[in-house]
């Protein structure tokens, strides 16, 4: 067994940024554990643009945007162990991994969770029908396409209108294949407006909000489907059933958190977010282990990833050197209107960056950060979306004692 | 007139809308609202006149550890443009290695964009 | 036109076990399968139940079979290492009338020769799987769990390794007599044997009717099923089954699976489509409904797909009256074994069910004056290499040191390492299909549903048996996966 300072489980947009901050904060003992055969992520195969405006403040691809900190951790000289795939963490800080060279067992003092997330697929949500060839998650078309030089269709449907299901519409179309709808069970769509914009609407392909797949037909490869309105309680509405003959249907579902190595730790997850309960500190319920990016909620911008991960190398590295953070004591709640908030709990020692979605779609709204009767921060708000993560910074010095917070937007 | 728009320069979205006049000499656009930056404003004029985009696609590599090279164009052209710049850059295929930044095509179509590589392809 | 001394009609589970029945005998045969697999029907598609034998009415083939097949499992799984386990099983129940219909089965059971069955209390239920629902229960301790398509495939594979070849992608379209032979048309080639056995399953009645035979009438009692998430399987221990319905039927069950995941299912109602293993939306409703009754734990964030099977049974036209399991030869219908009616308990029935159609054939043999002998080769043993999952990080190391694919691991949910996507790649069989891969390794079945490896397995069968990106299939031959590149050189 070797044994490490820090060991980071993923090579991804999260992971990167959070070695390079802690090297830089002197915590040069690293590893990084990437399963694929380069460090970056699901960056690899993101190669549409408009990443990087609020990290880099200029328009990146997403290969462009790895590649800004494969460079950096390169140049630090952190090791980034690829082709390595963990099979176990233990709450006390033990990293398993199998690699073709044998296994690898490393001691680390403080371990880093970077994940990220996996689709929701088909069986998840139930969809009926049978089980053709030709039905797969965005993530999967986007693989074949951008990474394989696989071509996966050419009469294309799309349910969910996540961001990623967009960008496939129109890379789909732009390489030949028949894009017919997206359908999104919600009333409200799941992605950007920019992607609706620019995905959708610049290539014509109509975008049907409260309407699902209510059924899947062929035997080999996908011959059509079937879609219905949806009523406000998401069930399809009778008579409303309408035919589409395709022969590749991509879903766009949405995105789970990967934490089966962080249960595995031993770390309590929040059901709302699907990820670890942290503290400011981005450090779960078991002491040294920090979780960053996509793999504690997911996020609407990979510029957040990055932004977190390096958030939490501060308190990383106190970790490291002291053995210990302060206790965080104080939760907070999700009033109306929140849907989740990162972290869930704080300390109160320290200013910190709380992130959070709204549950729906509100117009001219107010956000507020209250401890009791005392109001820590408002902040009004043209427009607030499930789609769009909200980022704020709360100074430590507006805390009042140790009461519990609320966050609510109204 | 009014004509409502996403803005799609950046992840914040915004909603502009854009008041405009419109003879036989053509559109000219009075006030822009909604935008939070000065890249909202300038979206919606040309938006109005001669709407701009990019694209993300990918090129053929001859030799290479991977079978594409992911590329975008380095400025925007114009919107009608898009699928004949598709034709172009679907003729051409590049050896490895390819690096990031890398030109493919210069100045694709006299368009004054030059399409570049976006990712590193060692040779095989 | 090749000629053989057998052929099989149909490679699922009780094709399968005929042919590595029959390999223990000098005797050429072949499997005719219509799919790109073996198992990729019913034998697939149902709960991986060792029954016990219990339901089933007295004197019957399939109470007579099902013990005997019981009783045997310790031994057949381990002579062809598939994994399996007694795990017993609970038959629960609510009222005083679920305990009268409880009780029927238990009288029949235990007529049946089944041992160990008694009723227990919710206490006792509590210190059995607190997670089972039912306020009382019969116990079973005889029944058990297995992978019903690694079983199908260790028949085939051992078949396979004994002398009997499988003929893949050949659907049966006509039979007819030629002398003293029997020329199969298929939709590939004909190909001639003395004898045919008709294991055709969900067809086995056309395939009798070709035969000869009478017309079968066999109904189809489809049922669907939920697959849950590993995260629910560590909370379910044993299968909990309701107790049976006034006509003996039981309906939406919880079974923990031998690989760890949890099946909820199935429920029945009749279909005619001999192949509509599509699922229905009312029918997945149901199942969460009834499903919650037998495991608290049914919650829809366990969800990671879905299934379908169907109990083709052999019915009184007349009546509907569900009839018995049929192993037949008759001297009209020469030189065949026909079996029709095959439903559940098919899987724990299979290899008794194959002893009495070979026996049936050797008995033809001799009364023609053949003596067949020995396959003195045979080899029960079918091996197979421990999966990654199962090994200690001691075992591990030692099989990474031995083969360096050991240590790339292509599918994380279930920790399938390279080394055994190109081992199933490299079937006996010869299948090429992506879930040929799948049912042989378990990539691709976790939850992420193959989101993670399916692009790596994929360019791995392209490379590994050179074919283009267009002759890739996911299930079946016509099942393309590719429309082409996205890119290609002019």
């Amino acid at each position: 067994m070797r044994n490490a300072d820090v060991v980071i489980v993923g090579g991804g947009p999260a992971g990167l940024a959070a070695a390079v901050r802690l090297y830089d904060l002197g915590i040069t003992d690293i590893v990084i554990l990437e399963r694929e055969h380069q460090p970056g992520g699901i960056l690899k195969q993101c190669i549409h643009d408009g990443f990087g405006l609020t990290r880099f403040k200029e328009t990146l691809s997403g290969p462009e945007y790895a590649k800004r900190f494969v460079d950096e951790a390169q140049k630090r000289g952190i090791p980034c162990i690829t082709d390595t795939t963990v099979i176990d963490v233990s709450a006390d800080k033990v990293v398993t991994a199998a690699h073709a060279d044998g296994m690898i067992v490393i001691q680390a003092k403080a371990v880093i969770l970077t994940m990220g997330c996996r689709e929701r697929t088909r069986g998840a949500i139930s969809i009926p029908g049978t089980r053709p060839a030709g039905v797969m998650t965005a993530g999967v078309a986007q693989a074949y396409i951008n990474l394989q030089n696989r071509m996966i269709g050419k009469e294309v449907v799309i349910l969910g209108s996540g961001d990623i299901g967009m960008i496939m519409a129109r890379r789909m179309t732009l390489e030949g294949a028949h894009v017919q709808a997206v359908f999104e069970v919600l009333p409200t769509p799941s992605g950007l407006p920019r992607n609706i914009e620019q995905c959708l609407n610049d290539y014509g392909i109509p975008l049907y909000l409260s309407h699902t797949v209510t059924d899947i037909r062929g035997e080999g490869r996908l011959t059509g489907i079937t879609v219905a309105a949806v009523d406000e309680r998401m069930q399809p509405i009778p008579g409303t059933e309408k035919d589409y003959d395709c022969d590749t249907l991509i879903l766009s579902v949405g995105l789970i958190p990967e934490n089966e190595l962080t249960i595995g730790a031993g770390a309590e997850l929040d059901p709302k977010t699907k990820g670890a309960f942290v503290d400011e500190f981005c450090q779960t319920t078991v002491p040294g282990i920090f979780a960053a990016g996509n793999v504690l909620h997911v996020h609407d911008l990979v510029d957040f990833v990055s932004m977190e991960a390096e958030s939490l190398a501060e308190g990383a590295a106190e970790y490291i050197k002291n053995g210990s953070l302060p206790k965080a004591g104080i939760a907070i709640a999700c009033g109306e209107n929140v849907g989740h908030t990162i972290p869930q709990r704080i300390s109160g020692e320290k200013s910190f960056h709380l992130s959070l979605r709204v549950r729906k779609v509100m117009k001219e709204c107010t956000l507020t950060v209250s401890q009791g009767e005392h109001v820590l921060l408002t902040r009004k708000m043209k427009k607030a979306l499930p789609a769009e993560m909200i980022n704020l910074n709360i100074d430590a010095k507006k805390l009042k004692g140790t009461d519990d917070l609320e966050v609510k937007v109204v | 007139m009014t004509r409502d728009f996403t803005c799609i320069v950046c992840p914040n979205g915004c909603d502009l809308t854009a008041e405009y006049e419109q003879d036989a000499k053509g559109i000219r656009v009075l006030r822009v609202t909604g935008n939070l930056c000065s890249k909202g404003d300038t979206y919606a004029r040309q938006e109005l006149t001669a709407p701009m985009r990019t694209i993300a696609t990918s090129v053929l590599v001859e030799g290479g550890t991977a079978p594409l090279v992911s590329v975008r164009l380095d400025r925007t052209i114009p919107k009608e443009r898009i699928f004949d710049v598709m034709a172009a850059i679907r003729r051409v295929s590049v050896k490895a290695p390819v690096v990031t930044g890398q030109v493919i095509i210069e100045n694709v179509l006299g368009l004054e964009s030059n399409v570049i590589a976006t990712k590193d392809i060692a040779a095989k | 036109m090749k000629h053989y001394d057998v052929a099989i009609i149909g490679g699922g589970v009780i094709g399968c076990a005929v042919a590595r029945e029959l390999s223990r005998w000098q005797l050429s045969a072949v499997v005719l399968e219509k799919e790109p697999d073996v198992a990729t029907g019913n034998s697939s598609r149902n709960t991986g139940m060792l029954h016990a034998g219990f339901t089933y009415k007295p004197g019957s083939l399939k109470a007579e079979c099902a013990v005997e097949g019981n009783q045997e499992f310790d031994r057949v799984a381990a002579e062809l290492h598939i994994p399996f386990r007694r795990t017993g099983k609970l038959v629960v129940g609510f009222t005083e009338h679920d305990r009268e219909n409880i009780l029927k089965f238990k009288a029949i059971g235990e007529k049946n020769g089944v041992k160990g069955l008694r009723m227990i209390d919710r206490e006792e239920m509590n210190r059995i799987d607190p997670n089972a629902g039912g306020e009382f229960a019969m116990y079973a301790p005889s029944s058990g769990i297995l992978d019903p398509m690694q079983y199908t495939i260790a028949l085939a594979e051992n078949a396979c390794r004994n002398g009997a070849q499988f003929l893949l992608e050949h659907r049966v379209t006509a039979i007819h007599r030629e002398g003293e032979s029997y020329v199969i048309e298929t939709d590939k080639e004909e190909v001639a044997a003395r004898w045919v056995i008709n294991c055709a399953g969900a067809y086995a009645a056309d395939i009798s009717a070709m035969l000869g035979y009478p017309r079968y009438y066999q109904r189809g009692f489809k049922g669907e099923y939920y697959v849950l998430d590993k995260k629910a399987g560590v909370q379910l221990s044993i299968p909990v089954y309701p107790a049976p319905n006034d006509k003996g039927g039981f309906m939406t069950h919880a079974t923990p699976t031998i690989d760890g995941n949890v099946l909820v299912g199935p429920d029945s109602y009749i279909t005619e489509g001999r192949e509509d293993y599509a699922n229905r939306r009312e029918q997945l409703a149901g199942l969460v409904r009834d499903g919650g009754k037998m495991f608290k734990q049914m919650r829809a964030e366990y969800f990671i797909r879905n299934f379908a099977g169907i109990r083709w049974k052999n019915c009184n036209p007349e009546t509907g009256e569900v009839l018995d399991f049929i192993v037949e030869s008759k001297r009209e219908c020469p030189n065949t074994v026909n079996l029709v009616g095959i439903e559940s308990p098919g899987i724990t029935c299979a290899l008794p069910l194959a002893r009495r159609a070979v026996k049936l054939l050797l008995e033809g043999e001799k009364a023609q004056g053949r003596e067949v002998k020995a396959n003195n080769r045979f080899d029960p043993v079918r091996p197979r290499a421990k999966r990654f999952y199962e090994m200690t990080i001691e075992e591990k190391t030692a099989a990474i040191e031995a083969n360096p694919d050991y240590g790339q691991i292509v599918c994380r949910c279930e920790n399938v390492t390279r080394a055994e996507i190109l081992e199933a790649i490299h079937n006996p069989l010869g299948v090429h299909t992506l879930t040929g891969v799948k049912n042989r390794t378990r990539a691709m079945m976790g939850r992420c549903q193959g989101g993670y490896c399916q692009t790596r397995i994929t360019e791995m069968i392209e490379q590994e048996l050179k074919v283009t990106p267009e002759e890739i299939c996911y299930q079946k031959a016509d099942g393309y996966v590719f429309t082409g590149k996205v890119r290609d050189c002019e």
